[in-house]
């Protein structure tokens, strides 16, 4: 980002561009790490016994590293990256380093700007594949659809998770690691006891109870703000319906939808039109329908929200949005859905005033949608499409040339640029004489 | 590396605040010697700190680890013979020490420890909202406590 060789102090650039150290400067760069330093959150509660491991990621059923203790439990790494476009990089100083006593570390830099945050995570998640397997089930009644998971031990079920490469056999081995494993499994599914060893069975109700609690959990602490803000606020706005007196019908409705309808950006009063909605929203509780289409020619604009979510749906809509995230962070996409259709049969749950809300809303928009000049949203509509295309055409083009020129050779590209005009064709001289 | 175990070596690591520059630097390990003339940081009054480096005022924010976690600085230790395992129980050591001869172990030596960092930005100092530093450790920290916590005391 910054061009940090502009000046090319002889001090300076030892410290600053480590890698080039001009030959005058009274500095010399020690050699490069070898293992770079990496730059982790932990949880104080792990202790020195844990370990990093890699376990089979029970979304994506790939390798990943996981932080587990004996004592505090299971841990997954999150990654933090900047993005591309404002590269960023650790510089660890020495300056702060407690006394001498232990010889301090030397300030260092780290090109790599990772940051690993260790998380909690449930266990339960991480057994959800061997759980959920559909293998070894009995295959007898396939023609119905219905398999049926087996009883099996618990040992079974984690054999069925042990990667070649990866540690659950190593976690296993640690009694306390295992006794949570097994915890968790008992909490979302059936057991029975054969003999002296508990037989597990995954419960789809179970595991839905489960998640469902963890959602609500979630909810009503609040969500993050960026979840809020996208998935609550915006997804349970209406649109706005701004009479003005005069103007061109194109002008009259704005809808202030989710940002996939390409319109939403057009508005120029937008931004005061978002902020009167929101406090609009909340301040009201009673989810009462104004359809205010009607013509009121009043000199001045008015804007109101055509529908107003009811505090009982936006929190059902927050409890809908964190289950879905569970779902889509640590499950695998064949058993969350298997879920979602549970979860909205499920009777501890009654997502009904949502659902109505929504295909109003839906309805709402779409009217709104209507409002608008037809051809102007067309238009609008019909830009992005051609300008893909066109975009698309112009790629292939470039493409198509590339390949042309490539397999031009150096004699036919010279003599391409020959002016032929006047001359006669190679053809001319095969025809037949006349 | 990436198919061992890694375990985090204990012991008292220096105290340190790393700081997180906006711009990238091609360099891994030491920059020794460091001169307070190249890094520099001045903490104004109001809490701002601004530092010259390489003549670019940058702007920093503190960032403090939430609750009941710590910074570590790691990195992962030249092959060492392995060590036995600090398990309490003398049958779990030998059991592990069996697996030791399948699963490799590794170590990640903590070089220091630190539970604040600085987010330093070009001009201005950088947005909590935007910052995905700020944001993925305050967010996530809370969110992943609520969705993970699972009753322990189940047996």
């Amino acid at each position: 980002m910054a061009r940090t060789r502009a000046t090319k102090g002889a001090s300076s650039t030892a410290k600053a561009e480590p890698a080039k150290p001009s030959s005058t400067s009274a500095y010399s760069l020690p050699p490069e790490a070898k293992n770079p330093p990496r730059f982790f959150i932990i949880p104080k509660t792990a202790t020195p016994a844990a370990r990093i491991v890699t376990l089979q990621n029970p979304r994506y059923a790939k390798p990943t590293r996981y932080l587990v203790c004996p004592e505090a439990g299971f841990f997954e790494f999150n990654k933090i990256t900047p993005p591309k476009s404002a590269p960023r990089s650790w510089l660890l100083d020495n300056a702060r380093l407690e006394g001498g006593s232990k010889g301090g570390l030397d300030a260092q830099v780290a090109s790599n700007p990772e940051l690993y945050v260790a998380t909690p995570i449930d266990p339960l998640f991480l057994l959800l594949p061997a759980l959920a397997t559909t293998e070894g089930c009995k295959s007898g009644d396939d023609a119905k659809g219905s398999k049926k998971r087996m009883f099996l031990s618990s040992d079974d079920h984690f054999d069925a998770i042990s990667e070649p490469g990866g540690h659950l056999v190593d976690i296993l081995a640690w009694p306390s690691a295992r006794e949570i494993l097994v915890s968790r499994m008992d909490a979302v599914c059936a057991s029975v006891e054969a003999g002296d060893e508990q037989m597990y069975r995954l419960s789809e109700k179970r595991l839905v109870e489960e998640i469902l609690s963890k959602a609500k959990r979630m909810s009503e602490k609040g969500l993050p703000k960026s979840l809020e803000d996208k998935f609550v606020t915006k997804a349970l706005e209406a649109p706005i319906l701004g009479i003005r007196s005069k103007p061109s019908p194109s002008a009259e409705s704005k809808s202030t939808s989710e940002s996939s309808t390409p319109q939403a950006d057009g508005a120029d009063s937008q931004s005061t039109v978002s902020s009167v909605e929101t406090s609009a929203s909340s301040a009201s509780e009673a989810s009462t329908v104004a359809t205010s289409v009607s013509g009121d020619s009043g000199a001045n604009e008015v804007l109101t929200s055509a529908i107003t979510a009811s505090e009982e749906v936006i929190k059902l809509q927050r409890l809908r949005i964190a289950f879905n995230f569970i779902c889509s962070s640590y499950i695998a996409p064949p058993l969350a859905g298997q879920l979602k259709e549970l979860v909205s049969k499920s009777s501890s749950v009654d997502f009904t005033p949502l659902d109505e809300y929504i295909t109003q809303l839906a309805k709402l928009r779409q009217e709104a949608m209507a409002a608008r000049a037809p051809d102007y949203s067309r238009k609008r509509a019909l830009d992005d499409e051609e300008e893909y295309e066109r975009a698309e055409k112009r790629r292939k083009k470039e493409e198509e040339d590339k390949v042309k020129k490539a397999n031009q050779s150096r004699g036919v590209k010279q003599l391409a640029k020959i002016n032929t005009s006047g001359m006669k064709k190679m053809s001319d001289f095969f025809k037949k004489k006349t | 590396m990436e198919k061992s175990i890694l375990s985090l070596s204990s012991g008292d690591a220096p105290k340190s605040t790393p700081n997180l520059l906006p711009c990238r630097i091609n360099h891994n390990g030491s920059i020794e010697p460091v001169d307070s003339s190249f890094w520099d940081p001045q903490t104004g009054d109001d809490g701002a700190k601004t530092v010259y480096f390489r003549g670019r005022k940058l702007h920093g924010i503190t960032v403090k680890l939430p609750e009941g976690y710590r910074g570590v600085v790691a990195s992962a230790a030249p092959k060492v013979e392995q060590k036995k395992s600090t398990f309490g129980d003398v049958e779990v050591v030998d059991l592990m020490d069996d697996e030791q001869s399948r699963t490799p172990q590794g170590v990640m030596n903590v070089q220091a420890e630190f539970d604040e960092m600085v987010v330093w930005g070009h001009e201005s100092t950088a947005d909590a909202s935007v910052d995905p530093y700020v944001r993925g450790m305050e967010e996530w920290l809370t969110l992943a406590d609520q969705i993970h916590t699972y009753p322990t005391a189940k047996k």
